[in-house]
Parts: C-alpha cells; sequence; structure tokens
C-alpha cells in the first residue's frame, strides 16, 4: 500500500465514519479519533526505514489528477518536508489527547475538523505538485475556522474571521502566481504542454519584472502564514481565542506551512528576486524576532505571551532560510520543528491551567509550583526548551541559524541575537510570576495537579525536547542532503541568469548605466559570498 | 400514407428533447386537471418527463437543422446538461416548498418545463431570431412562475418588476437584432460570420446594436448596471424559482452570447466592444461582492452573490478559444449545483414566504439540523471557491483560461473580488455554527424526500467535480474544440 497516501487519507477516512456516529457517543468519537491518529503516526514512522539519505522526492507517488492541465496527485517526502510531517502526525495525537476532558461542546466536530487538518497539513508537506499543495494549503483553513470559532473564547468570532481573510487573501494572490508559472513553463518546456510540478517550475526562467510580481504574490501568502512582521496582527488574535488544541496545531504545525512554502517554493522558484529582496525579508524577520519578543514581554496574559514568542521565534526560521547557508537551513528547518515541540508544550500547559482556573493573567498566579510540582516540572521544561537552553532542543536551532547567518549577513544574526536574550527574560518572568514567590490567592493552593491525559500528552513532547537537545545530528543528517540540493538549485539558476544578463547587457547596452553596473556589482559580491558559504557550510 | 412519416423525418428527430418536453408539460397540466387529488404525483411525473427528454437526446445526431437555423452540437448537449439538472432540482425542491405554500398545481411543472424548452432554443439557435424566439418563451414562463404565489404581494410585485424590466430588455435585444440584419443583411449568425470576417467593424451600426443587444441580454445575466432586478425579484418569488432563475436563464443566456461573440471574432481586434463587456465584468464583480456584504436577507444575499459569479463567468468570455468556452460551460453546471442547493437549503427553512429569511434564521442550524447545515456551508465554500469544491476548480478554469489569454489583469481583479465574497459567505457558515438561536426561536423544518436527495445530488455533485472534474472538463473541452472547428 502507498505509505505517504496511506497517511494522508486514512484521518479523512476516520472522519467520514466518524461523521455517522451517533451524537452521543462522545468517548467511542474520542477514542477512534486518538487511535487513528495514533496509528496515523505509527505508520509515518514507517517512512524513516525506507528515508535514504538522498536529496530529491523519495517514496514518490504520482498519478494523473487533471490531465488536461497536466496536473497531478504526486507525493513525495524529502529532507526538508520529513520531519515536518512527522511533526503533524506527533502533534494530532496529543491534541486530541490533552482535550479529551476540556471539550465538552460538539466532541463529534472537534475531532473530525483535527482530523480533517491533520490530512491536510500533512498533503500539504508532502505535496510535489503545485495545485495540489495549494488545495491541502486552502484545505486547512476550514476545519481551523471552525475549531477557532465554535470552541474558541470570548472574542473567537473576529479571530476566526480575521484568521481565515488574512490566509485567504494571501493565497488567492499566489493561486493566480501558480497559473501564470504554469503557463511561463509550457512556453519554454520543449513539449509545449502544462506542468505543476513543482522541480518541473524550478527551471523555468522568467524576466525580472515577472519574477519580482510572483516572488511577492508568494511571499505575501506565505509571510501572512509565518507570520512576518507587519502581516502577524492576525496570530496574536486566533492563538488567544482558538481552544488549546487549536493554538498547539496552529503554532506547532500551520505557521510552519509558511517558512516551509519560503523554503521549497520561494527560494528555488525565484532565486534571482530572492537576493534582491533578501535584505527585505531579512530586515522584517529580524523587526519580528525583536518586536515579538518585546511585546511578549509586556503581555499581562500567559497565551498572549506565549503567541508573541511565536512571532520572535518564527522570524529565526525566515531569517535563517534567507541567509542562504547549509547551517542556517538547516538550523531552520530544526528550528521549525523545536518550535512545534516546545511551543506546543506551552500552549498545552497554559490550556491545564486555564482549565482548572479559568484565567490566563499572570497577576492571579503566584506560587503554583507548591500546589502542582509535576505541572511546574513540566513547564519549566518547556520553558527552558523553549528559550534555548543548552541540552535541550531549541539551542541547537537557533544556534544554527545564528552561526549560519552570521556567515552571510553578521549584522542581522548580532541584531537577532538579542532575541534569545530577550526570550530568556519573558518566559523566566513567566515562570516567576506563575510558579514562584508568595502565593497571593487562596484558590491557587488547592488546584488539582495534572491529569494523566495530559501528562500522556507531554511525555513524549519532552522527549522530543531532550532527543534534539542531546543528539540533533539525527535529525540534520537526514535533512542534509536535501537542504545542499536546494541550495544549488537556488545558486545554479542564479548563476545561468546572471550570465545571461551580462551578455544581454553586453550587446545591447554598450555602456551600462550606473545603476545596472552597480547593481551587478552587488550580484557578483553576492556570489562572491555563495560560494564561501558552500565551503564554510559543509560540515 | 404514413402519419408518423414526420416523426421520423430529420428535423422532428432533433427537436426531439423540446417535444417531448412540451407534450409533458400538457400532460401535467392535463393531470392536475383531470385528477386534482393526486396533486402528489405532478412532481414525479414531471420528473419523468425530464428524464425521457434528457435520455431522448442520445437519439439525435448533430448538425445544423431548419434551414440552417438550430444546430445540435457537442456544446449544446453540455449546456443542455444544465438546463436539466437546474429544473430537476427545482422541481425536487419546490414540491415541499408549494405543498407548504398552498399553491401546488401542475402549471408550475408545466411552465418549468416549458420554460426549459425555451433555454434549450437559445442555446440551439444560429439565427439571431430563434434565440429571442427562446428567450421570450423562456421570459413568459418566468413572469408567470415569479408570480406564482399570487396571493402574496411580494410575489406580485416581484412578478411585475421582472415583466416590465424584462419586456424593454427583449425590445433592446429585438432593436439590435434590427439593426445587426441592417448592417450584415441577415439574422442568421452563420451569415453575419460571414461578413464579419471580411468586415472591418467601422460601420456605426454595429456598434449601436451591439450595445443594444449587451443590453437586453446583460439584463437576462443580471450583469451589472442591468442588475437592479435581480435581489427584489429573488425576494419576491417563490425560492425555489429564484434559485432556477439565478441560473438557468443565465447559462441559455451564454451561450447564445458565446455563439454571437464567436461570430464576431474576426472583428473584434478592430473594435473596443469587449472592453465595454469587460467594464461590465468588473462592475459585477464589485457591486455584487460589495453589496452582498450588507445584506442580511439571504435571498437578497445569493441574488448579489450571483451578481458577481456572472461577472466571473464574463471574464472568460472576453475571447471565444476552446479553452475559455469550456471554462463557462463547467462553471454554468457547477454555479447550477451550488446556488440552486443554496436557495434549496433557504426554500427547506422558509416558514411563510412572505417573511424575509434572514441570516437569523438559520442560527445554529449546523448542529441542530447536521445535514441542512452541513449541505447549506458546502454550498457556501464552493461559492467561496474554497477546494475541494467544484467552485475551486471551475473558478481556477476561469482564471487559467483568462489568463493563458492574455487578461492577466482581469484575472487579478477577479481574485481580489473573490477576497471580497469570501467574507460573505464565511459570515453563513458563522451563523450555522457559531451562533445561538436567538430565545425560543424554532424551525419547523422537515423537508421530503425529494428535497433531502436534491440536496444529496447537490452536495456529491459539488465534492466529485472538485475532487475528480477530469470528466467533466474532458466533455467540455472536446465540445468547445468541435463547437469551434
Amino acid at each position: 500500500m502507498p505509505l505517504l497516501s496511506t497517511i494522508v487519507w486514512l484521518p479523512v477516512i476516520a472522519a467520514v465514519v466518524l461523521a455517522v456516529f451517533p451524537r452521543s457517543a462522545a468517548n467511542a468519537i474520542k477514542g477512534t479519533g486518538l487511535v487513528v491518529s495514533l496509528a496515523t503516526f505509527v505508520i509515518s514512522l514507517g517512512i524513516l526505514p525506507r528515508f535514504t539519505d538522498a536529496p530529491g522526492f523519495q517514496l514518490v507517488e504520482l498519478h494523473p489528477w487533471i490531465p488536461q492541465w497536466g496536473i497531478n496527485y504526486g507525493l513525495g517526502v524529502d529532507g526538508i518536508s520529513l520531519w515536518l510531517v512527522l511533526l503533524t502526525t506527533l502533534l494530532t495525537p496529543v491534541v486530541l489527547l490533552a482535550g479529551w476532558n476540556s471539550i465538552k461542546k460538539h466532541p463529534k466536530e472537534y475531532v473530525i475538523s483535527f482530523l480533517i487538518m491533520e490530512a491536510a497539513m500533512i498533503g500539504f508537506f508532502l505535496a510535489t505538485d503545485l495545485v495540489l499543495l495549494y488545495v491541502f494549503f486552502e484545505l486547512t483553513l476550514i476545519p481551523m475556522y471552525l475549531v477557532i470559532g465554535v470552541w474558541g473564547g470570548a472574542n473567537r468570532i473576529y479571530a476566526a474571521i480575521k484568521f481565515f481573510l488574512f490566509t485567504m487573501a494571501g493565497s488567492l494572490l499566489m493561486l493566480l502566481g501558480i497559473i501564470y508559472l504554469g503557463f511561463s513553463y509550457v512556453h519554454q518546456s520543449p513539449v509545449g504542454i502544462l506542468s505543476f510540478a513543482i522541480t518541473d517550475l524550478y527551471g523555468v526562467s522568467l524576466t525580472p519584472r515577472v519574477a519580482s510580481l510572483l516572488f511577492f504574490a508568494f511571499s505575501l501568502a506565505f509571510a501572512i502564514k509565518v507570520p512576518l512582521f507587519p502581516l502577524h496582527t492576525w496570530l496574536p488574535d486566533a492563538h488567544v481565542e482558538a481552544p488549546t488544541g487549536g493554538s498547539i496545531i496552529l503554532a506547532g504545525v500551520m505557521l510552519k506551512m509558511g517558512t516551509y512554502g519560503f523554503l521549497r517554493l520561494v527560494m528555488p522558484l525565484f532565486p534571482d528576486a530572492s537576493h534582491k529582496y533578501a535584505h527585505l525579508l531579512l530586515t522584517l524577520s529580524v523587526i519580528g524576532i525583536i518586536y515579538g519578543a518585546l511585546v511578549a514581554w509586556v503581555q499581562p496574559d500567559m497565551k498572549k505571551l506565549v503567541a508573541y514568542s511565536s512571532v520572535s521565534h518564527l522570524g529565526f526560521c525566515v531569517m535563517g532560510i534567507f541567509a542562504l547557508t547549509q547551517t542556517s537551513i538547516e538550523g531552520s528547518i530544526l528550528q521549525m520543528v523545536n518550535h512545534g515541540i516546545s511551543t506546543g508544550a506551552l500552549f498545552l500547559m497554559v490550556g491545564v491551567i486555564y482549565e482548572r482556573r479559568h484565567t490566563r493573567l499572570l497577576a492571579d498566579y503566584g506560587g503554583l509550583a507548591t500546589a502542582m510540582p509535576v505541572y511546574a516540572t513540566l513547564f519549566v521544561i518547556s520553558m527552558l526548551s523553549s528559550v534555548g537552553l543548552p541540552g535541550l532542543n531549541g539551542f541547537v536551532g537557533e544556534f544554527l541559524i545564528l552561526s549560519g547567518t552570521f556567515k552571510t549577513y553578521p549584522v542581522y544574526a548580532v541584531i537577532a541575537a538579542t532575541g534569545v536574550i530577550l526570550a530568556a527574560i519573558y518566559l523566566l518572568w513567566l515562570i516567576q510570576k506563575v510558579f514562584y514567590g508568595p502565593v497571593t490567592n487562596e484558590e491557587n493552593t488547592k488546584v488539582r495537579d495534572i491529569a494523566w491525559n495530559e501528562i500522556a500528552a507531554m511525555v513524549p513532547l519532552i522527549i522530543m525536547m531532550v532527543w534534539i537537545g542531546v543528539y540533533p545530528n539525527t535529525f540534520l543528517k537526514r535533512m542534509s542532503p536535501s537542504v545542499n540540493e536546494l541550495i544549488s538549485v537556488v545558486k545554479q539558476e542564479k548563476q545561468i541568469h546572471v550570465m545571461v544578463t551580462e551578455n544581454g547587457g553586453g550587446t545591447l547596452n554598450r555602456e551600462p548605466s550606473p545603476r545596472a553596473s552597480g547593481e551587478k556589482v552587488a550580484e557578483g559580491r553576492m556570489r562572491g559570498d555563495a560560494s564561501v558559504n558552500q565551503q564554510g557550510g559543509g560540515r | 400514407m404514413n402519419v408518423l412519416a414526420p416523426l421520423t423525418a430529420g428535423w422532428a428527430s432533433a427537436i426531439l428533447p423540446e417535444i417531448i418536453l412540451c407534450i409533458g408539460g400538457m400532460i401535467v397540466l392535463l393531470w392536475d386537471a383531470f385528477a386534482p387529488r393526486m396533486k402528489a404525483l405532478l412532481a414525479p411525473l414531471s420528473l419523468i418527463i425530464l428524464i425521457v427528454a434528457a435520455n431522448s437526446e442520445r437519439f439525435i445526431g448533430g448538425g445544423t437543422f431548419f434551414g440552417g437555423t438550430y444546430e445540435i452540437s457537442p456544446i449544446t448537449r453540455v449546456f443542455d446538461i444544465t438546463f436539466f439538472l437546474a429544473a430537476m432540482l427545482t422541481t425536487l425542491f419546490a414540491r415541499d416548498f408549494l405543498d407548504r405554500e398552498g399553491i401546488e398545481s401542475g402549471e408550475f411543472y408545466a411552465l418549468l418545463l416549458w420554460g426549459t424548452v425555451g433555454m434549450m432554443m437559445m442555446a440551439k439557435g444560429l439565427d439571431l431570431l430563434i434565440i429571442i424566439l427562446g428567450l421570450e418563451m423562456l421570459s413568459m414562463c418566468i413572469f408567470v412562475l415569479v408570480g406564482f404565489a399570487r396571493k402574496l404581494p411580494v410575489s406580485n410585485e416581484a412578478s411585475v418588476k421582472y415583466f416590465l424590466m424584462g419586456a424593454f430588455a427583449t425590445g433592446f435585444v429585438l432593436y439590435g437584432t434590427a439593426l445587426f440584419y441592417g448592417a450584415t443583411q441577415s439574422t442568421n449568425i452563420t451569415v453575419m460570420a460571414r461578413y464579419f470576417a471580411t468586415s472591418d467593424g467601422s460601420n456605426p451600426l454595429l456598434t449601436i446594436a451591439f450595445v443594444l443587444l449587451m443590453a437586453g441580454f446583460g439584463f437576462k445575466l443580471a450583469l451589472a448596471p442591468f442588475h437592479p432586478w435581480a435581489p427584489d425579484v429573488y425576494q419576491g418569488a417563490p425560492t425555489p424559482v429564484s434559485g432556477w432563475l439565478s441560473v438557468a436563464p443565465k447559462a441559455a443566456t451564454l451561450i447564445a452570447l458565446v455563439r454571437l461573440f464567436t461570430a464576431m471574432t474576426p472583428v473584434l481586434p478592430k473594435v473596443s466592444w469587449m472592453q465595454l463587456v469587460a467594464v461590465l465584468s468588473v462592475l459585477s464583480m464589485l457591486i455584487g461582492n460589495a453589496v452582498a456584504i450588507v445584506q442580511r436577507d439571504l435571498k437578497r444575499m445569493l441574488a448579489y452573490s450571483g451578481i458577481a459569479h456572472v461577472g466571473y463567468m464574463t471574464i472568460a468570455m472576453l475571447t471565444m478559444r476552446d479553452e475559455n468556452i469550456a471554462a463557462v460551460a463547467v462553471y454554468t453546471i457547477v454555479y447550477a449545483l451550488m446556488n440552486i442547493g443554496a436557495f434549496g437549503v433557504v426554500s427547506l427553512l422558509s416558514k411563510n414566504q412572505n417573511d424575509p429569511q434572514t441570516l437569523d434564521d438559520i442560527a445554529g442550524l449546523g448542529f441542530r439540523r447536521p445535514y441542512y447545515g452541513l449541505a447549506l456551508a458546502v454550498c457556501m465554500f464552493s461559492l467561496a471557491g474554497l477546494p475541494p469544491t467544484g467552485g475551486f476548480v471551475s473558478k481556477f478554469y476561469i482564471f487559467k483560461s483568462a489568463i493563458d489569454s492574455g487578461h492577466t489583469t482581469m484575472a487579478l481583479l477577479g481574485i481580489l473580488a473573490s477576497i471580497i465574497s469570501v467574507y460573505y459567505y464565511l459570515r453563513v457558515v458563522y451563523f450555522l455554527y457559531m451562533k445561538e438561536p436567538a430565545e425560543g426561536f424554532v424551525v419547523e423544518t422537515v423537508g421530503d424526500v425529494f428535497s433531502v436527495g436534491a440536496l444529496a445530488i447537490s452536495m456529491i455533485g459539488i465534492l466529485l467535480i472538485g475532487i475528480y472534474p477530469t470528466p467533466l472538463f474532458n466533455m467540455a473541452g472536446a465540445a468547445a474544440r468541435a463547437f469551434l472547428q
């Protein structure tokens, strides 16, 4: 049986079956959902033994879907998507487990939404065809809209609609870009047929103007999803209003769809534009790192604090991607997984206490560690992993990103490094206020400690934090070949294009204008940097 | 002498489905007259007639008939699918609605069948006069159907509005046709095509004729700025009729325009007629979507959303390539499924036709009536163009054909308009699933097996086309290629 299709469609089939379950059988519905998501996780682990450390898509499945337009149902996994898929399949059972007792309203629809969301997210990471990728990208919106809107907090409607409209606006422009790219391929391919296969489109050469426009169409879609600095406003709303499970999936996986999009599509499809606008994106991501951290610092609400910390952490991922070195990109991918695990754990923890005390305000807590020792321990571990304590996962990712970025863009790396310090400040601040100090509120002395299902949900996350922190090579060695390939794709096209423009420029304009020559110098510098990176990047 | 001879003649078999529908309509009328107590059988009877007529298409060869004024080709068959689909779904939804309103009678189904004949004539007419005949036959049926709830003032008002505006629109079409005749010496589209092949389009008569025709057809399409009748009429008409009206006549008008535009293709680069059509399309998308946002009445909202959807379809009409024609054909079929489906749910929920059906009426429906809620949600997501629905692939087809024929700006405007539209479609879903119904509010919706079945057809159709559109694309693409040859 095709492995990748199985993990995409198993949750969907389960969701359809669950739809006919009677509404009253809440436990049977939750149980089935949990078993299916666990089964999906176990099956997805089956990718690992079959995965060879080679670049390019593996375990490829390719069937014509809409052959008239060259659209295929194509799934494949490579070093970039591998860990993100496993992260998704890991977090879904965690979410269902965490919500076991807290979801009392419409449990059937809740479980169905998460299963469909899981399938769509896995499909997005596995798709090798641009249209299929887009379909899965959009498909994640509907269940998340329902999850926020039905099971969310007081201001849930505003948050849900804002989330949907922001994402949809970006992605529709990307759809236009996708169609345009397909036609650009037709005009260049020797056979003259449409294709939306991602690897086919890597080779399409575009005029600088078109490439810039398409770059912005795609970047906008993914920058909203990440979210990058000025486009992040939907995120605090969505995170705060979403139920715990929704926040975990939103922060844990959905934001990574944005960074993954940059890595898989934006960089290799538009290498020139990516070079040209690298400073823009790097600047925005660095602003996001600092801004997110500063805003997190002053939040009175725990969930909002963690939400803004996501803006900061995702800034690191985007910075690492656009720094374009082997080290920084590997760091970014690892950091995507890390953030999913650590922030997922933090949201889970915040959800646990919210469920017991129905407040998330830091001011309402204090000295909780005495009443809930187990909970406090788990929370502190998650927090330290998010801060980037050596020995836990966050450190490895941030270190790789910063050291990789330092080689190409030292200034950005230095500024971003202060974000790490700020993270330590606001998260330690959170811990101090909530768990230590005198008990200010009598109610906090008799809070029930963490329950079995919540511990069960946390254990795998803690294991992963330690594993990645202590021995990241398990993960890095699988992604190295693909990252290497990606960098060479980006740079190779770049060089071909520079050659073409240099020749063209030579024949057309005898005397190149000062501006043009300036650009060429800049490009030359970038190329020089690139070769340095390749030497420095190989580990 | 053999009395059956005419039936075996070529011309008779060419219009076999039309003949069946006409006679079938009379049978339905007579049935109601002679067996007034068996009204329950009227809907099944007209369904059977529709199915028989649809199947009779298989026995007809292609070609032109009646002296080159009537053409049967793959593309007319594709559009016939839309007409039959629309009529069947409407019949299924209507039975329960008419029964509740106490206005069930044979005339309703008969008029629906005859209206379908009118649309088939518009689709197959190769002569502007045949198209106008079809248009009139259709309009007569619509006038009566819109006012079918004759005891209700809103219904009568809608009927009068539609009649007055419709009469003007037909006048414009006739006047335009007359001017075309003056310029090209024929009303036959084939002859006109020969004229356009050699003309430079500089004759001012042609421009005036084109503008008049577009005004008349624009009215039937509810294309802005000829749209203001649509919200009032849809709101006042019996809800199943609104659904039918929002889909089928538009499809018939579009195929007539496809014929006309194709004939004009050689002359189009020399004149600015298509810029005019582009302006109408952009206006429709913007006005339709912007005004739909502030509507709280479901039928009015769907009316404005329909105006926007015609705008999308018109994007593909700007250039007559096979892909564009196929895109329009696919869009009309999907549009029939999703829009009649949406109106169907609204008609199921209506307590009393005189009352407006606002968004508040569907609050919490998603959990109280999961099946109806899901159906309406699927229709909304499809109208918004989200995967994995037919609305997504058909919109994709429209934008793809637009970009391929060089109308990237129009595609961009269409995309921007769709972004606006997502808001009000989502609001319906918000009311379905996230809003508690008002205190003491009860919706007594039962729905008969027909309406439940019609909803199932819509939903399965929408999802099936969204997930596996290849057969439909193959059929539409082949038909469009054959049409252009």
